[in-house]
């Protein structure tokens, strides 16, 4: 038997140990080469989908290295303790160090290119489908599958350098401890517990002091708030686990009426144990949770930021113009035009709206014809109004407008045509784009409109009028090829401000949804499989913990069973040893999300009057689901095991 | 009275080549008697151990326990019975690690549900007789091979069972400390008239016991009982000793008893 030989049977005959951690490997690799295929795709040229691309896919490549630099180390510093009565007696038969290096180099590199090759076949035959759901995303014409050899590199060359990193940095471990020390074995359970009522009682107070933040800030929103959060948060998560914890177990352990009862004595003691080696597993575990949960969370909250959309702009494309817009027809052309070559069906409605200076408000008020929204309102399935002759209705100019709005009639006279009018209230709908018309607007029957004669004062009749075109399309979120030159010189023009130098104003909802829309599935995309990464590993990680245990616990279970207790009992002790390594990290994520979607409210609310309270709660209750499913899952083997 | 009665007991291990591991073994009990089962390795003393013990059930043979017939028992109350009935010794003391002294000891107690002032009081009461008020708070880790028997005792002690079963107890520890907790067995036999059964290899251990039964193969050898003088009784127990370690045919002709 060769060197090489031992060292990969070694790897093949442990595979029960491997299994767990090889499979967490394997699919960070695979997600990881996933996300190259789509960075190096030769057929995403829009330069602004690709920007996005590239960013949200590097984003996550640098998380996904991080995090599996620090699972693997994490993993494979347990997997050598826990075989280092095996490496003491290697080293007993007269094995030297630099061969036990090289033996540990070996195995690592073995494990390294098995789920490297195996990541990066698996990720290459599913690329074709995560091809065709990045598509749908982005609403592309067409992603079909390529052949680079970059993707290939990248992903070897990322993840053949990372495991030579763990596999040298992983013999370190070894290198420190003298035979004797390996021989023995390494347990934390021989230790004595290490908390500080200090810290213990910091860590939750810093805790709290979050949470307090949080309910502050729902009053008082301050963006820098959510830095000091954060940083509260997350010192106070890991003393929670380090010190707090093990401190209120200890408090409760103190009082014996508590603590002496039936299987509570095994469960705390043991949980104790259990908590303190696991401290920082659980603090990694909580923060990706938290990460994972509110991603999710909020870029499910964007379902219902869709419908609100839909209903702030319910006009596919508007296009306004001047009266002294030069390209007015040009512009109108190449809209239908490229509208049909989209193949897209519409209907467009011209408004011709007429300036009057109204007497109460003094100042300009533009004039809409009742016959003119109607054909809108049919074209939109809206109901339709019907006004009385001196009638009008207030058109508000957007969702918040229409709130402030006073409702009570009102009289007014149209100075310059000397019409009497009387508003009746306000149209119950955004139709135009707040930024399209800067006064106010009244719809008015088509009578008294024909009655408006005369130009405002000081403006010529042709003057003291502006047109709109609102084309209604029905698949409006495929209109995001239409107008893309307008949409360019109404960027560059506005920017970020309110005022519009042009004489003309366009608007394409489908077009800004899309892109909101596709940073959004990029979001829900890479952070999905990021989550789905991340929470395999740790589960994967609890059930190598669980393994190797495994001999000593089935020791424990067997004098706990000749002591008398009965079968049931014994599972009762299982879950209650079980439960709180899932679920403690799992619960405290609950609490930190839940916090966090409360502070996420504040700011949606301020953003766009969105509530996510219904959409977190389904992102909390999935994630519970999963949790349990897997919970049961793990238990069930265990088990097995003890049995 | 016999606490304890085997009658024909066989216990065959079945597998692909079928293990004889108890044969048609019987014997009795009295309640108070210090029994030491002795024999050589792969005699079955372990087993034998398990079947009183009532986590094996034998192939065939009856048994009573303290008036009852354990084999008559549903799982379920054959833990109660057990938990109410029997304590345990170990080889390896088998204490929890993650619990101090104090609480490996009131373990059966909380197991059940008993009132916390009594789970004081009869902790203390055992830990004065054993000598380990001291070390109460310690964890497993922290204390001597001897402590950590005689907390073990303790553990088996303390629901005051008809019977106590020892493995070996003494296999793990050094002269002094082996000394110690033979000498608290044999008071506490005495003393509070417990029945102990213990499986032992060791002459010196035997020699403190009313008496010593032998098995080989799974079968009834030979046995004798203690006299005045504890060192004739080693020395006797030795003598059945080299017998044992002998071949099977010279036995046959020189049988004692």
């Amino acid at each position: 038997m060769t060197f090489q030989q031992f060292a990969y049977h070694n790897v093949v005959r442990n595979a029960r140990v491997y299994a767990a951690f090889l499979l967490a490997s394997i699919f960070s690799v695979l997600v990881f080469f996933v996300y190259s295929m789509l960075m190096f795709h030769p057929n995403i040229e829009d330069q602004f989908i690709q920007n996005i691309a590239f960013g949200g896919m590097f984003i996550a490549q640098v998380i996904l290295i991080i995090f599996t630099l620090f699972f693997l180390f994490y993993s494979m510093s347990a997997f050598l303790q826990a075989r280092s009565q095996e490496f003491g007696v290697l080293l007993n038969l007269g094995m030297d160090k630099r061969q036990l290096n090289r033996m540990i180099f070996l195995e690592t590199m073995i494990l390294g290119v098995i789920s490297t090759a195996v990541g990066i076949f698996f990720g290459f035959s599913f690329s074709k489908f995560f091809l065709m759901v990045i598509r749908e995303m982005f609403l592309l014409d067409s992603l079909p599958l390529y052949l680079s050899w970059k993707p290939f590199t990248l992903t070897i060359l990322v993840f053949l350098s990372l495991y030579i990193i763990i596999s040298f940095g992983s013999s370190i471990f070894i290198r420190k401890k003298n035979i004797i020390q390996l021989l023995k074995g390494y347990s934390k359970q021989n230790e004595h517990e290490t908390y500080s009522k200090g810290r213990a009682i910091l860590g939750l107070l810093l805790l709290l002091a979050a949470y307090s933040l949080v309910i502050f800030s729902l009053f008082n929103l301050k963006f820098y708030m959510s830095f000091i959060i954060i940083i509260l948060a997350f010192v106070g998560t890991y003393l929670f686990y380090t010190d707090s914890i093990l401190y209120l177990l200890g408090v409760i352990r103190k009082h014996k009426n508590l603590y002496w009862h039936s299987f509570r004595l095994i469960a705390f003691a043991e949980g104790s144990i259990k908590i303190r080696e696991n401290a920082k597993m659980f603090f990694i575990v909580t923060v990706v949770s938290t990460i994972a949960f509110l991603s999710v969370g909020v870029v499910t909250s964007f379902t219902s930021f869709t419908a609100q959309y839909r209903e702030m702009n319910p006009v596919s494309i508007f296009y306004s113009s001047n009266w002294d817009n030069p390209f007015e027809e040009e512009h109108v052309m190449k809209l239908s035009q490229e509208l049909q070559k989209e193949g897209l069906s519409y209907e467009l409605v011209k408004f011709t709206v007429k300036k009057q200076t109204s007497s109460n408000l003094r100042n300009q008020v533009n004039l809409i014809k009742e016959s003119e929204v109607n054909s809108l309102a049919v074209a939109l399935k809206i109901p339709l109004i019907d006004l009385k002759n001196g009638e009008a209705i207030i058109i508000p100019n957007s969702l918040e407008d229409y709130k402030g709005i006073r409702t009570e009639d009102e009289q007014t006279v149209l100075e310059e045509s000397s019409i009497p009018i009387q508003i009746k209230g306000v149209y119950d709908r955004v139709i135009f784009p707040s930024l399209a018309i800067k006064d106010r607007s009244l719809i008015i029957s088509d009578e008294d409109y024909e009655l408006i004669t005369e130009p405002l004062y000081g403006y010529g009749l042709r003057e003291s009028s502006l047109t709109f075109y609102a084309y209604h399309v029905s698949e409006w979120l495929r209109t995001k090829d239409v107008g893309t030159d307008l949409d360019r010189i109404m960027t560059q023009s506005m920017g970020t401000s309110n005022v519009n130098p042009n004489s003309f104003y366009f608007s394409n909802p489908g077009l800004n949804y899309s892109i909101i829309q596709a940073t959004f599935s990029l979001l829900l995309f890479t952070g999905l499989l990021v989550a789905a990464v991340l929470l395999l590993a740790a589960g994967s990680f609890v059930y190598f913990k669980l393994y190797t245990d495994l001999e000593r616990d089935k020791k424990q279970y067997d004098v706990l069973r000749r002591m008398g207790v009965t079968d049931k009992e014994l599972v009762k002790i299982v879950n209650r040893q079980l439960i709180p390594q899932f679920f403690l990290p799992w619960g405290l994520a609950m609490v930190h999300s839940t916090f966090s979607f409360m502070f996420l409210q504040a700011f949606w609310v301020d953003l766009a009057a969105v509530s996510i309270a219904m959409e977190m709660l389904l992102v909390l209750i999935a994630f519970t689901i999963i949790q349990v499913s897997y919970f049961f899952l793990i238990r069930w083997r265990y088990i097995t095991h003890i049995y | 009275m016999s606490i304890l009665m085997l009658e024909e007991i066989t216990k065959v291990y079945e597998g692909k080549v079928a293990h004889l591991a108890i044969n048609q073994l019987s014997f009795e009990v009295e309640k108070g008697e210090f029994l030491a089962v002795m024999g050589p390795s792969g005699s079955g003393k372990t087993t034998l151990l398990n079947l009183i013990s009532t986590i094996d059930r034998p192939t065939s043979g009856d048994m009573m326990i303290n008036g009852l017939d354990p084999l008559l028992l549903k799982s379920n109350d054959l833990s109660l019975f057990r938990r109410r009935q029997l304590g345990f010794v170990f080889q390896d003391f088998n204490l929890l690690p993650a619990l101090t002294v104090e609480e490996n000891m009131v373990l059966p107690l909380t197991l059940d549900e008993q009132p916390v002032s009594v789970m004081k009081q009869k902790v203390n009461r055992i830990a004065e007789q054993l000598d380990l008020t001291s070390i109460l708070e310690k964890r497993p880790f922290e204390i001597s091979g001897g402590q950590a028997q005689r907390t073990a005792i303790g553990r088996a002690l303390i629901h005051e069972p008809s019977i106590i079963l020892a493995d070996e107890p003494t296999g793990n520890l050094d002269s002094k400390a082996a000394r110690d907790v033979l000498e608290l067995l044999s008071n506490v036999n005495k003393k509070s008239n417990t029945t102990i059964i213990m499986v032992t290899h060791d002459p010196i251990a035997a020699s403190y016991c009313d008496r010593v039964l032998f098995i080989k193969d799974g079968e009834y050898f030979n046995e004798i009982y203690k006299d005045d003088r504890r060192q004739t009784f080693f020395q006797r127990i030795l003598n059945v000793l080299s017998l044992l370690g002998g071949n099977v045919n010279d036995l046959s002709t020189i049988r004692l008893s």
